[in-house]
Formats: structure tokens, sequence, C-alpha cells
């Protein structure tokens, strides 16, 4: 589905995401198609609330299904990528609920991405 | 272990070795390019070149022929032969408006090719009637400065990587200097100048190295989004490109060694291995450096202790020093020595300026498991 097309619907779709009991797979589904090329700025913004949301939902600890390092290893390189996007995104509006979570969120997917994850956030060309 | 060579202060801008690796020429970031000879077990200067106005940018020593190429961020590039006792430099005419980036011989050394900021390739060759050379431009579909260049081994087909995030294959076939050239699986049509094929990085980056594997067929290029991708043209019609974003710091320099290792290094300070076997899989095999940190600074005197925590707030033994051989990024690594077809030992330069040659069986040996197939 293409974002100009059908923001409204992907943003709904993506708002289903509250409903889906298990985190890992409401994590890919708000990674899904990240509105690279969008030039609408609300879809943007309203994309990345989405996600935000799903991202806090995730626990700190290591073991559990809802940890980050679980969402983290289901992810493809891909997939990733946008995590890192996000997250970075998110450290540059700093708000009093997000900045702990972010962190941690930081701190897994470096685990499994590495320096390389953070170049392609700083090299890409299109950002989330 | 690797051997080292501690040549300049600062960064050594592009390096290149003579026939039987006697001699090495370096450019210590500035306008002059070194040329330095193993005396005893250690290098010394031997000549200075100066006739370049601005940073020497690339440089490449035509092993057969013995001539020296250079080229700067003056816009000119110089052939050099060497007279018995000095480098006599001729003048190319490249007809660029921007800075030179990257020079490199052909296999056959009857033309070299120029790359630079003006967006284009120059080709150039010896015209015996008027005693100089001259360059014909590859423009299109080039968009952005070049950065690299590497020649097939066919002496037609060259590899240019550039800063439109794009690596290409462009023929140089030149018809005043030479025969038509044979069909490859690169395309059977060559005229000069024609973009043979055009390939992308995987996140979007420079592409800072190209390398052709040893039979041509292979191409393989490293850029600026932590990427090293090949392709293996042999399968024609499925020629597929293999990516692999990696976890690493991006790679500045790439090489094939045989038709299936390929040694990359860049911001990391180390080399490493990847290996693409013939299922089309690109696998990361083993840093190539093993070198331990110095076990320096174990006790200190109690005056120091008092003088680290005056000056930098610390008692702990301040340590600058990088584990890996090269203490700053890798610029460029080339083949030393080997046969057609698999080499055994590279040699690289960094911003460091040291010169490193490694040897590829003494690496076998140091490292448990490493194989260069």
């Amino acid at each position: 589905m293409s974002w100009t097309m059908n923001s409204t619907a992907m943003i709904q779709r993506k708002s289903q995401t509250q409903m889906i009991p298990s985190k890992v797979e409401a994590l890919k589904l708000a990674l899904k198609d990240p509105p690279v090329q969008n030039k609408d700025k609300n879809v943007v913004e309203r994309n990345y609330a989405v996600v935000l949301d799903v991202l806090t939902g995730f626990s700190i600890g290591k073991k559990d299904k809802d940890s980050m390092q679980a969402g983290v290893e289901a992810l493809s390189t891909d997939e990733l990528d946008s995590l890192m996007k996000y997250i970075y995104r998110g450290f540059t509006r700093p708000t009093e609920n997000s900045c702990e979570k972010l962190l941690n969120w930081h701190e897994a997917a470096f685990a499994v991405g590495g320096l390389g994850s953070i170049i392609r956030v700083m090299s890409a060309r299109k950002s989330v | 272990m690797p051997e080292v060579y501690e040549v300049v202060n600062g960064p050594i801008t592009c390096h290149c070795w003579n026939k039987d690796r006697s001699k090495l020429a370096i450019c210590p970031n500035n306008n002059e390019v070194h040329i330095y000879a193993k005396k005893s077990g250690k290098w010394e200067v031997e000549h200075i070149l100066t006739e370049h106005g601005q940073r020497v940018t690339g440089m490449d020593w035509a092993a057969e022929s013995d001539r020296l190429v250079t080229c700067a961020a003056d816009r000119n590039a110089y052939v050099w032969t060497y007279t018995g006792s000095a480098w006599k430099p001729s003048l190319v005419i490249l007809r660029i408006n921007r800075a030179a980036t990257v020079v490199k011989w052909s296999p056959k050394e009857n033309k070299f090719a120029v790359g630079s900021g003006a967006r284009c390739v120059s080709i150039c060759y010896f015209e015996k009637e008027n005693d100089w050379w001259v360059s014909k431009h590859i423009k299109k579909p080039i968009r952005s400065t070049v950065l690299s260049l590497d020649w097939h081994p066919n002496n037609y087909l060259l590899a240019v990587g550039s800063t439109d995030f794009k690596a290409r294959v462009f023929s140089t076939y030149t018809k005043e200097i030479e025969e038509k050239p044979d069909s490859t699986c690169w395309g059977k049509k060559m005229p000069f100048g024609q973009c043979m094929a055009e390939f992308t990085t995987a996140g979007g980056g420079w592409v800072h190295c190209v390398s052709f594997s040893p039979s041509g067929n292979k191409l393989c290029w490293v850029s600026h989004d932590s990427s090293i991708s090949v392709v293996d043209q042999s399968k024609e019609q499925d020629a597929v490109v293999v990516s692999v974003k990696h976890t690493y710091l991006p790679y500045l320099a790439c090489q094939f060694l045989t038709e299936s290792s390929i040694v990359a290094a860049g911001y990391d300070c180390y080399p490493v291995l990847w290996n693409y076997d013939d299922n089309n899989k690109l696998t990361f095999i083993n840093k190539l450096d093993q070198s331990e940190k110095k076990a320096g600074g174990a006790s200190m005197s109690a005056m120091n202790k008092f003088k680290q925590l005056d000056t930098k707030a610390t008692t702990a033994s301040a340590d600058t020093e990088l584990e890996s051989t090269h203490q700053n990024s890798i610029t460029q690594i080339l083949v030393y020595s080997g046969s057609q077809g698999s080499a055994d030992v590279f040699s690289t330069i960094g911003v460091d300026g040291r010169v490193v040659i490694w040897a590829c069986k003494s690496l076998e040996a140091a490292i448990a498991g490493l194989k260069f197939s």
C-alpha cells in the first residue's frame, strides 16, 4: 500500500497494534512500510506516534517475551534499521515518558545492529 | 605478524609499489611524492618529486614499464619516467575543471584512468605524433565525484565507484591504440564510454571502493552506509547483487584476493576478511588483526598518580592507543604479492602514517580457523 494514497487507512491499521496481544507482532506491524517519501507532515507525525506507542509498551527486563531484547531479535536487518531511525527521531524530541525507554531500546538495538545500524541512520537519505 | 613501517608522522594519502617491491612511493598528505627505497630493513627517502601544486590524491606504479603516474587536486596528472638518476615528469592534458581523485594504470599499461570531482573519468593514452598524453572523457551517466577505479583484467572494462551512490562498469575501448575487445559476461558491444552495468548501494551511501575479482567476472563495492556488495556477472541473466548491511563502521577500501576472498578495511582501523561463495552468499569470516594491547602502565609512581589526578581527574592510565596495528583509519589496500588469480600478501596504509604488510599465510597461522579460500 502506498502511503500517499491511503494515509488514514494505514494509520488506522497501525493503530490496531494496540489490540494485538503479542508485542513483537505489534512492533513488526508498526515498523512496516515507514512513510519515507511522504510529503504530508501530519501523516509522518501520526505514524511516529503509533510507533512510539508500541515502543513504550515493551518492558526493559531481559528475559520475558515482552522484553526489548526479544523484540529486537525478531527483526530483520531492514526492520532494525527502521527501528534505529525511529529511535533517533525520538531522541530529537525527548519527553518525560519516552527518554528512558528510548535509551533502553537503543541499547538493545545496538547490541544486534552494531555501529553499522547507526551509520545507516545517518547516511540514509530517506528519513522516517 | 604483519610488518609495520612508521613512514611519516601524518596521514598517507596514497601509495604504490614498484615491480619487485624494492621501492615504495607515497604522498605524505601534501603536494609531494616521496619515493622510498629499502635500505637494511628500513625505508629511506630516495627522491622527492615536487611537480604538483596541490595535494597528490592518487598514484600508481606501472610494474612492467616502470612508470609512475600521479594525479592531484591541482587538476593535473603527470607520468614520471626514471632516467637512471632522477624522475622526469611528463604532463597529461586531463581537461578537467575539478580535482583529480584517483588514478590507475590499465593491466597492459598502455593507458590509465583518472577519476575526478569533475564527474567524469579521463582515459589517457600516449599520442606518439605529438609526444604527449591525451585524454578521452567518460561523462554519462556519472553524476558526482568519482572516488575509486578498478580495471578488469581484459584491459577494456573499468569499474567506477562514485559519490552518486552508484558503482558502474564502463568500456574504455580506445580505437586509436588497441583492437576491438572480445565479448565478456559484461556485454558484447563495447564502444568507448558505454556503461555496461550500473549498481546501487544497499542503503544509499558513497561508494568508497570497487574491486574486480581476478577473473573479472565478479565486482565488489563497499560504501558509506556500512554495506558490502558483490555481483557475479558470469551468471548473466541470473546475476544477482548480494549486499550485506554489516554491523561495523564503513569500509574505505576493498580488494579481491582470490575469486572468493575479499579483504576490506576502513574506519575500524583493522582489515577484515569476507567470503563470497558459489551460492551467492557473502559472509564475514574474521577480523585479520589480532595484535594485543601493550601491557604497559602496570604500576604508576605516586607522583604520577597525583599528576594524573590533577591534570586529567582520573588515576587510570590514560591510554589512547588502539588495540589494532593501525592507529587510525585504513584508506587503501593494495595487492603486494601473489600469483595471477590469488594474492597472498597485501599492504595497507592509513591516516596514522603507517604502511603495514600483511601475509595471508602468517595470518592463517596466527588466527585459529582462518582460511583464505
